[in-house]
């Protein structure tokens, strides 16, 4: 699957290779997650439906071993993020219309949320976030606000105001604060009990005022397995009239708050950095996507000056996800032309679609 | 055309003297339009304020939103002050003023080009005729000339550099350019140097005028006509220099429409109105998304928001808006698809304008596109129809919907096209 760039040796044997053939999707989705116990494959995106895989053993006729099943529904606009409980095998997912909803995702027939809040937030909620141990999920987005839930009940526990939209979160690795990335390029550390503020972290490199607008931000903030590094996605340096520009992971040292990498990788057309993740042998691997064809899937030690590999055939990636036994990862790509017009194929508009690429990865 | 060596007077730079060549629509040349016609027109009150979206404003996000389908992105759609008609969240303000709006959502154009589509749109795309049409300010100024205020006929707030804008004139010639205010900031040098007396001035504008009338006895055509002519206008100008006067705006109004660039700029398309503008045309830039279109959109969308909010709202207390036509204009929609970097690209196929005031139904809804938004349902509209209703809808008189160049006459809209009669009051 890989060609293109490798500077080390060393990514050999994390490079990927593709189980089976593809999972096509008639619609487009924007993230996809592997249930902790690597039984479901969930993706969710501009259908409002919670769309499901169930895992099964391999077999000659289905390599990947995924098969589709009831998606669930209750959701309106866009399904913009989606999070497990460590345990429970619940989904929590929220929308673009400010809906958060609980349900259980590993009973094979389809089912209703097992709680929900329909007016959770104004507006699109553009992130979630669970805690270790499973006790409180926090959302955010564009309303500027933060709440902290029970997990239990979907009681509200906390809410403060953000001062801006708020576009990634993740709980600290010390249990006891959340971590926000915003429109602006700035992260925060808060103190969830009383929603104080201890500390920011400036991204401000994924911030742009371009042609008038408001552009880029921190779109996903992921931390290390060994709690010592946070990553923030999103772009650099749009250029033209299309707010596309060069796809970014900025890689902080959690302690210190030093910036130990900025990855940005790529031309100034391959657009964002949609999402990434830590590999527990330390490398960051991120996907970015932009025009069709653009935008590749890169695998890079924050500690070295290269990246170990950048693949440009793996293009248009907006989410990733590592199957909890490290060895499988799953890539969702965005299968949508751009064009001016009608574009029409056999007389019919057709949308984006989506497609899930399974595959292996080796040990580092 | 002029056969003397000496350039032109709209080669040059904008001063005080390219300044007069606006004021060539005062002057009714008469040679484009019967003189008959022109007089009555001018009489006519009547004015337009058109916002221009430059790269195309998504239809999908603003006027005609589709939740909870296929194409029809994260946003919700909300009520407005008419019920049964939904606009996008990201029109709140908007929304509330819609008792005042009417919205064509069958618009169906034929250019999903930048380079052909902006022209096309302006210039009404009436029939190939061998002439290049003017852009609706340009054909505005010349059917109805300035107003009594004595203010060039048609000015073009827009970002970036002013100067005196001729292209948009098309055949009717360099005279009924814009009057383009960079930045809503007034000419450069537009004021005498404060070291002239008046009257040194006064002196001079006197030689000026007998070697102008010397001058123009000799070469008689458009442009030296107009350059001896419209002083006025320019002097009407110079005495109106309150509206360039920042200080003279208050601190309601500078937060009621915002103090970012489009903010800024209706608001003085509100006052060159008020000041008696015949057409003010008011530029954004930057409405071509087509990559992250949904927050590009979350951003600009509220940045229009806000302010034409705002002008229709004041348009309205000031009882303005029975006499000023206000129309919201794109050279296209935008795709339905949403691409593979969240954009969306040219949509010429289905989208909507929305417009307001004179001559106008409110608080209506005309048109429709079908339950994905993808393409119209029932009748489409192109630019040539919502150019023959804007011209019923300031007056101008259906059997005078000609132009006379040079002894060619020429329909002023695509001859093909009509009014819509359903937007009409």
């Amino acid at each position: 699957m890989t060609d293109t760039k490798q500077a080390s040796d060393s990514a050999v044997p994390l490079t990927p290779q593709p189980i089976g053939q593809p999972i096509e999707y008639e619609r487009l989705l924007w993230q996809v997650r592997f249930s902790p116990d690597g039984e479901w494959l969930i993706g969710v995106g501009q259908d409002a439906k919670i769309v499901r895989w169930k895992m099964g053993a391999a077999t000659d006729e289905n390599p990947a071993g995924l098969t589709a099943a009831d998606s669930l529904t209750g959701h309106n606009g866009w399904i913009s993020g989606l999070v497990f409980h460590p345990t429970h095998r619940h989904v929590l997912s929220v929308d673009s219309w400010g809906q958060l909803a609980c349900y259980s995702f590993a009973d094979d027939a389809a089912s209703e949320p097992l709680w929900k809040h329909e007016a959770a937030h104004d507006g699109w909620i553009r992130a979630i976030a669970m805690s270790s141990e499973g006790t409180r999920i926090a959302t955010a987005g564009n309303d500027g606000i933060v709440r902290l839930w029970s997990t239990t009940d979907g009681a509200q526990v906390a809410e403060w105001a953000h001062g801006s939209k708020v576009m990634s979160l993740t709980f600290a690795p010390d249990g006891k604060s959340l971590v926000s990335g915003d429109l602006f390029g700035m992260i925060r550390q808060w103190n969830f009990e009383g929603g104080q503020p201890i500390r920011e972290l400036s991204a401000v490199p994924l911030y742009q005022k371009h042609n008038n607008q408001e552009c880029g931000g921190v779109r996903r903030l992921v931390f290390s397995s060994e709690g010592d590094r946070l990553a923030a996605t999103g772009q650099k340096e749009p250029q033209g009239g299309f707010a596309v520009g060069t796809p970014c992971v900025i890689v902080f040292d959690w302690v210190t708050g030093n910036v130990v990498r900025e990855m940005a990788v790529g031309d100034d057309k391959d657009g964002f950095a949609y999402d990434a993740f830590f590999h527990p042998s330390g490398c960051v691997i991120a996907c970015s996507s932009a025009f069709p064809g653009k935008g590749p899937l890169w695998m890079w030690r924050p500690e070295e000056d290269e990246a170990l590999l950048i693949d440009k055939k793996l293009t248009n990636g907006l989410s990733l996800s590592l199957h909890p036994d490290g060895q499988r990862l799953a890539l969702l790509t965005c299968q949508s032309p751009n064009g001016n017009g009608r574009g029409l194929k056999d007389g019919e508009y057709l949308g984006g679609r989506s497609r899930i690429i399974l595959m292996r990865l080796g040990t580092a | 055309m002029s056969k003397s060596p000496l350039c032109r007077p709209h080669e040059h730079r904008l001063s005080r003297r390219r300044l007069l060549g606006v004021g060539a629509a005062a002057s009714g040349l008469g040679s484009l339009l019967s003189p008959v016609v022109a007089e009555e027109l001018r009489g006519n009150d009547r004015q337009v304020l058109c916002i221009w979206l430059d790269g195309g404003m998504s239809q999908l996000e603003s006027w005609d939103p589709k939740p909870n389908t296929q194409f029809g992105g994260p946003f919700r759609a909300i009520p407005t002050s008419v019920p049964g008609i939904n606009l996008s969240e990201l029109l709140p303000k908007t929304a509330q003023q819609m008792h005042h709006l009417a919205i064509l959502r069958s618009v169906c154009t034929q250019d999903n080009s930048h380079s052909a589509g902006v022209a096309r749109i302006n210039r009404g795309d009436p029939k190939d005729r061998g002439v290049v049409y003017p852009y609706l300010g340009s054909a505005v100024a010349k059917l109805m000339g300035p107003t009594q205020s004595g203010l060039p006929p048609y000015v073009w707030v827009k970002p970036g550099s002013g100067g005196f804008k001729t292209d948009d004139a098309g055949f009717l010639g360099p005279a009924y350019g814009a009057l383009a205010l960079g930045d809503a900031k007034p000419p450069a040098n537009l004021l005498p140097h404060s070291s002239l007396t008046s009257e040194d001035y006064q002196l001079r504008q006197e030689l000026r005028t007998r070697f102008n009338e010397r001058f123009g006895q000799r070469r008689l055509n458009d442009e030296v006509a107009a350059d001896t002519s419209v002083y006025e206008i320019a002097q009407a100008l110079m005495r109106r220099m309150d509206l360039f006067d920042e200080s003279q705006i208050s601190a309601k109004d500078t937060e009621r429409y915002g103090t970012h660039e489009l903010g800024r700029h209706l608001l003085m398309g509100r006052r060159l109105i008020e000041a008696g503008v015949r057409f003010v045309k008011v530029n954004s830039y930057h409405w071509d998304s087509h990559g992250d279109h949904f927050n590009s959109s979350d951003c600009l969308h509220r940045q229009f928001d806000q302010p034409f909010a705002a002008l229709i709202e004041d348009l309205a207390d000031r009882s303005l808006l029975d006499n000023v036509l206000v129309i919201v204009l794109s050279e296209f929609g935008r795709t339905p698809r949403i691409n593979s970097h969240c954009g969306r690209d040219h949509w010429p196929e289905a989208w909507s304008v929305a417009m307001a005031g004179c001559g106008l139904q409110k608080g209506a809804v005309v048109g429709a596109t079908n339950a994905l938004g993808t393409f119209i349902d029932g009748q489409e509209h192109d630019i040539g129809h919502l150019f023959h209703t804007w011209f019923q809808a300031l007056g101008i008189p259906q059997d005078h919907m000609e132009y006379m160049n040079h002894g060619q006459p020429l329909p002023v809209a695509h001859d093909d096209c009509s009014a819509i009669s359903e937007l009409l009051s």
